[in-house]
Parts: structure tokens; sequence; C-alpha cells
């Protein structure tokens, strides 16, 4: 029922975005911001019961949760960054949209760094 | 709660534009563009509430702290 509902938000803001772009584009820009914001609060909260699982399996399986949660925040800071790069590249400005994904890469490397120390460890230790 | 808001952005918008071409017509260039930033910037306010609800949703969901 909620891919119903979603499909409908999608095709009226659409709709709103046509008749305003032609007038005020600066309106549409915020039209499908909202729109966007909207379906992703949405979905969101769906999401949740799906990490919920995920952690469950992670503690069956007896994995460490720092390693679930760093792939958590990867996914989030991903999310976030690409998102922004959207609204922003439509909204005619790709040079700034280059430089938010940049900035998501970067964070996503930084957050990444203990385990890939780890992994260099492990290999280090496993070398005569 | 997610319908209601598109249509208010887009009944600033549509009432924004007639506002303006209607200033513009009565020669009150300044009036017009001083009427569409007001618009513009109480719209920019609900969307600023909407962006830092869902920022704050993705910090839960992922637990970006």
């Amino acid at each position: 029922m909620e891919a119903v509902q979603i499909v409908g938000l999608g095709f009226i803001a659409t709709l709103l975005i046509l008749v305003i772009k032609g007038q005020r584009p600066e309106f549409a820009v915020q039209l499908s911001l909202a729109c966007a914001v909207i379906i992703f609060l949405f979905i969101l909260t769906k999401l949740e019961a799906v990490i919920s699982l995920f952690s469950d399996l992670a503690d069956k399986a007896r994995i460490s949760h720092v390693y679930l949660n760093t792939i958590l925040k990867i996914i989030g800071i991903a999310y976030i960054t690409e998102f922004g790069a959207q609204i922003c590249r439509d909204a005619g400005e790709g040079a700034v949209a280059g430089k938010i994904e940049f900035a998501g890469k970067v964070l996503v490397m930084i957050i990444a760094i203990p385990i890939i120390a780890l992994v260099l460890d492990t290999v280090v230790k496993l070398l005569p | 709660m997610g319908l209601d808001i598109l249509f208010k952005i887009a009944g600033v918008g549509i009432l924004i534009s007639v506002f303006h071409t209607a200033l513009k017509q009565a020669g009150k260039e300044d009036m017009a563009h001083l009427c569409t930033l007001a618009g513009f910037a109480l719209v920019l306010f609900w969307v600023v509430q909407l962006l830092g609800r869902l920022f704050n949703t993705v910090q839960e969901v992922f637990k970006l702290f």
C-alpha cells in the first residue's frame, strides 16, 4: 500500500513542480526538496525494522557490533550526501553537487580507517 | 502530513507569482522583488524544518553520532 502512496506523492509533486517551474524556478527547487524529504522520512521509518533484523543477525553470528555500526554509518553518510548532491544537481549546480559527493567520500574513508588499519595489522602479523 | 506541505508550498509559489505580476504591472518593481523574497523565506522556513527532521531521523536510524 505504501508503494501506491509514494508514487501518488511523486506524481502530485511533479505536476505541482511543472506548474510552478515556468514562473518561479526557486519555488520549484524547494518543492522538489520537500517531496524528496517526505519520501525519505516515509521510507526511513520502515528501514528501522530491517536494521534491527541485521543487528539481531549480527548478534547470532557473534560479529562485533563495531563492524555493523561502521557499515551503518557509511550507509547513512552515503545516503545523506547522495541526497544533497542530487538536489543540487537538479537545481543546476553540478559543481556544488560534485563537492558534496567528494566530501562524502572523504568522510566514508575516515570512518573506514579503523577497519583498514585492522586488516593491515592482520596481514602484517600473517607475514613471517 | 506529506501532501499538505507540498500543496502549501505550491500555493505560496503560485500566489507569489501572481503578486509579482500584479505589482510589476502597477510599476512597483522593488515591492515585487520584496514580495518574492518574503515568499521564498516563508517556504524556506518550512523546508528547513522538514530537513532538520530528516537529518535527525537519519542520525537515529544509522547511529551517526
